[in-house]
């Protein structure tokens, strides 16, 4: 076990007795659970304060108001809670004329992608992110849906309510999934398998709907554990089995290996787990880089990742899919621009300023490319967004513009860097922030066609 | 060729006429450096196509005049690793054989014609002549404000603005502005240019007697600048920056109505001291003036913050919180020769101004605090 927490030195005074023995040991080995058990009470200070910090327990970082602390191996409780067929469940929930039917949710147009399918239609081979046509083939009497967003957001929120009164370190991973760091609840709450229980008890009583769920001593396994047993699963991935769990997994189910690394490990007749675990870790670096000893450590069930669930933003971004290519640049520039006034607009109402502006342009063959600029000051202002994307777009289609499949433009670098004024530009400044503001104003107010910018800023 | 050399001499040349030459350049011959050997003189030259460098050393004892062209880093690495007294250089077809008393080397070059002409002063039409102390004086105190990359103006270089024989210097990144001025020893009618940053920068270096005139042409594209006289003046030429410098004038601003008069030392040392607390993500120092005393504070998140108290006797106006880029002002205060400093300030979000008598101007927009 790699995974690392924080215990105390024997002498450190805020050792408290009351925290002693716990007949309940959460992986049920003596040795482990004394260090566990008498620290808990304090383990789960210290994550609290952390957490409350917005800082979180990093290997290797030691806060020092809790005095001499030494990391000692420590197997955490990680939950993986991940919804099952979430969509296509809540419209079977919503209209009991569709249970048990094969259910599809995604674009019905020719370039619709399945956004969930249900388990009826799994039977018949569909699966999500599937081209619409194709899962209609081998599925015709599916019943196919328009995703409502808004009523998944809605349910979303209430699952994650679920899972927030159980511990608050919940880290959304997506709309319907979530890693949940259950580390020494064992004393107020039970066993991790209780928890669990509990867990898809609430969901199923309160709100209609199943979740598998993964137990294991960090994030990576406990995918791969609710991922074993699905629908309405419940695998536990226990310190000592971690070796029988993955040696026989293909490698493609390991984080951070997509097709290309996939073809590399193939390529030297890596196809499992275990296949990986002989290789040492130099030599991995020495084909893969930094990915690497990433390898070396998943390949053996490590991952020290800490549960984050202080998710802020990263980038804001908009980007469409055409119904065809499009061939006409200055078709795509109109998308453009109205995607880069949304990614302003919602930048300011974040309260967010950014600095890398990044255009997404994927060709009909699926060949994706991206052009970014940085800005020599992080800016929320719709006319400089634009303008960046606009020049992105124009020096990748100058020198030979494709038909567009889709469009994409984005922001990141967030700062909270004071704003500096500009010498030569205040005045243009001032009159396009007060621009912003009021269309920003009356969208809010009238919606978001209310007003329209009228030529190219 | 063949030229007996002082080696501390060349080492002084090599360092400046070394920072010319390209580091990367698909073009080898932009990599050497042109030896060109005459009466009594060893003349090194170098360019980059855009700035060229002529400088002599005249500690040489010339055997038998002719040229070579050499690459520039070799032969700084042998000049500067030696510890000869003297050094000799010797051509053998295009290559350069390097003796000193108990080492020889032989570095292989390329055909001296093949290099670009870097131009001579010659007969150019003088523009101005100004003393090398002036000019350095005058560099010194605009050229940092600069902007390091292109914008829409043409910033990333000095304008040049003579009128008659003053000679102002200006330069803006579009977030401050320094202007200095100074006389010329001659000059008529105007003269306007834009000098990139880089031919600037070694026109400082090329300075080492204040007393010396420098005598400045400048033509269409063109810009020259001999410092000293005699055969050995050194030489600088340098492309000019295309584009229309910004409206500096109007962005002076003439209505401030907040004054303030400080010692630069207690000013800059506070500044730093405030400095301190900021980070990348929130460069601001907050300036609150009162009527007897300034404020300077500053907050850095998950770091802590600082608080400098500066009594103030000659405030004018009403108080005023403003915030700036420390770097903006400790900058100027690097290169005002000590002394009074004012400062003039309006509002929050308008410009600041920080004057010497007259001779330096520096205009300074404020972050926003909010």
């Amino acid at each position: 076990m790699q995974s690392a927490a924080w215990a105390l030195g024997a002498a450190t005074p805020c050792c408290r007795t009351d925290m002693l023995p716990n007949p309940r040991r959460p992986w049920g080995r003596a040795e482990e659970s004394t260090y566990i058990l008498s620290c808990q009470g304090l383990a789960h200070q210290i994550r609290r304060d952390l957490h409350r910090a917005g800082c979180c327990s990093e290997r290797g970082r030691r806060p020092s108001q809790y005095g001499t602390m030494i990391p000692v191996p420590f197997p955490r409780v990680i939950l993986h809670v991940d919804m099952d067929a979430f969509f296509a469940a809540i419209e079977q929930r919503d209209e009991p004329k569709l249970r048990g039917r094969p259910v599809l949710v995604g674009g019905a147009g020719p370039r619709g992608v399945v956004a969930a399918a249900s388990y009826e239609a799994r039977t018949f081979g569909c699966h999500s992110a599937q081209p619409m046509a194709v899962a209609r083939r081998m599925c015709p009497q599916a019943v196919v849906l328009p995703p409502r967003r808004q009523r998944y957001n809605e349910v979303s929120r209430q699952v994650f309510a679920i899972l927030e009164s159980f511990t608050p370190l919940v880290e959304p991973l997506s709309i319907d999934e979530a890693f949940l760091d259950m580390t020494g609840s064992d004393r107020s709450l039970g066993t991790p398998q209780g928890i669990a229980t509990a867990i898809k008890r609430r969901i199923r009583d309160e709100l209609g709907l199943t979740a598998s769920v993964g137990i294991a001593p960090n994030k990576f396994l406990a995918k791969l554990a609710s991922d074993l047993d699905k629908p309405d699963g419940l695998t536990v991935i226990e310190p000592d089995s971690i070796q029988s769990a993955i040696t026989k997994l293909p490698i493609s189910k390991m984080w951070g290996v997509g097709p290309a690394t996939e073809q590399k490990l193939l390529s030297l007749g890596i196809r499992t787990f275990g296949d990986l675990q002989p290789w040492p870790c130099n030599v991995l670096e020495s084909h893969f880089g930094s990915l690497g000893s990433k390898l070396h450590r998943l390949c053996r069930g490590e991952d020290d990742r800490p549960v984050i669930t202080d998710q802020t933003i990263k980038s804001i971004s908009q980007e469409q899919t055409f119904d065809e290519d499009r061939a006409d640049p200055d078709q795509v520039r109109n998308v453009l621009r109205g995607q880069a006034e949304k990614v302003a607009m919602r930048l300011r109402k974040g309260d967010l300023r950014g600095r890398t502006i990044t255009v997404k342009i994927r060709f009909g063959d699926f060949q994706t490319i991206t052009r970014s600029a940085t800005l020599h000051a992080p800016t929320d202002r719709t006319d400089l967004i634009c303008a960046q994307a606009r020049d992105l777009f124009n020096a990748w289609a100058d020198t030979g513009f494709q038909p567009v499949r889709l469009i994409g433009v984005g922001i990141s670098q967030f700062t909270d860097e004071a704003e500096q004024f500009n010498l030569f530009t205040q005045r243009t400044d001032d009159r396009s922030r007060r621009l912003d503001a009021t269309t920003d104003a009356i969208r809010n107010k009238f919606g978001s066609g209310a007003v329209q910018r009228g030529v190219q800023p | 060729m063949k030229v007996l050399c002082e080696r501390t001499a060349l080492v002084d040349a090599l360092n400046i006429v070394g920072s010319v030459v390209p580091t990367r350049t698909p073009t080898p011959v932009l990599r050497c450096l042109k030896l060109t050997a005459t009466d009594g003189l060893l003349v090194l030259a170098a360019t980059d196509l855009q700035v060229g460098i002529r400088l002599g050393v005249e500690q040489v004892d010339v055997e038998q005049p002719g040229e070579a062209l050499i690459p520039a880093d070799k032969m700084t690495q042998i000049v500067r690793a030696c510890d000869d007294p003297t050094l000799t250089f010797e051509t053998e077809n295009h290559a350069v054989h390097i003796r000193g008393a108990d080492s020889h080397f032989k570095v292989f070059g390329y055909d001296p014609s093949e290099f670009p002409p870097v131009p001579e002063f010659g007969d150019a039409t003088v523009d101005c002549e100004i003393s090398a102390g002036t000019l350095q004086r005058l560099i010194a105190r605009t050229l940092f404000a600069a902007a390091a990359e292109h914008s829409r103006y043409a910033i990333n270089g000095v304008l040049f603005d003579r009128r008659g024989k003053l000679l102002r210097l200006v330069a803006t990144d579009g977030r401050r502005l320094a202007l200095a001025k100074g006389d010329c020893l001659t000059g008529e009618g105007d003269c306007s240019c834009i000098i990139p940053s880089k031919a600037l920068k070694l026109v400082a270096k090329l300075v080492d007697d204040p007393d010396a005139t420098v005598r400045i042409a400048v033509e269409e594209n063109q810009i020259r600048l001999a410092v000293g006289e005699g055969p050995d003046a050194a030489m600088l030429s340098s492309t000019l920056v295309e584009g229309a410098f910004p409206p500096f004038d109007d962005v002076i601003p003439k209505d401030q109505d907040k004054k303030v008069t400080f010692d630069t030392a207690t000013l800059s040392s506070a500044i730093r001291r405030a400095a301190l607390l900021t980070n990348e993500e929130s460069k601001g120092v907050r300036l609150s003036f009162e009527n007897d005393k300034l404020t300077l504070s500053s907050r850095a998140p998950e770091m802590g913050e600082a608080t400098v108290e500066i009594k103030l006797d000659d405030y004018q106006g009403e108080p005023l919180e403003i915030g700036f880029n420390p770097g903006f002002i400790t900058d100027a205060l690097a290169v005002i020769d000590g002394g009074k400093v004012t400062i003039e300030l309006k509002a929050p979000n308008k410009p600041g101004v920080l004057r010497t008598n007259g001779e330096f101007t520096y205009v300074i927009m404020p972050v926003n605090l909010q």
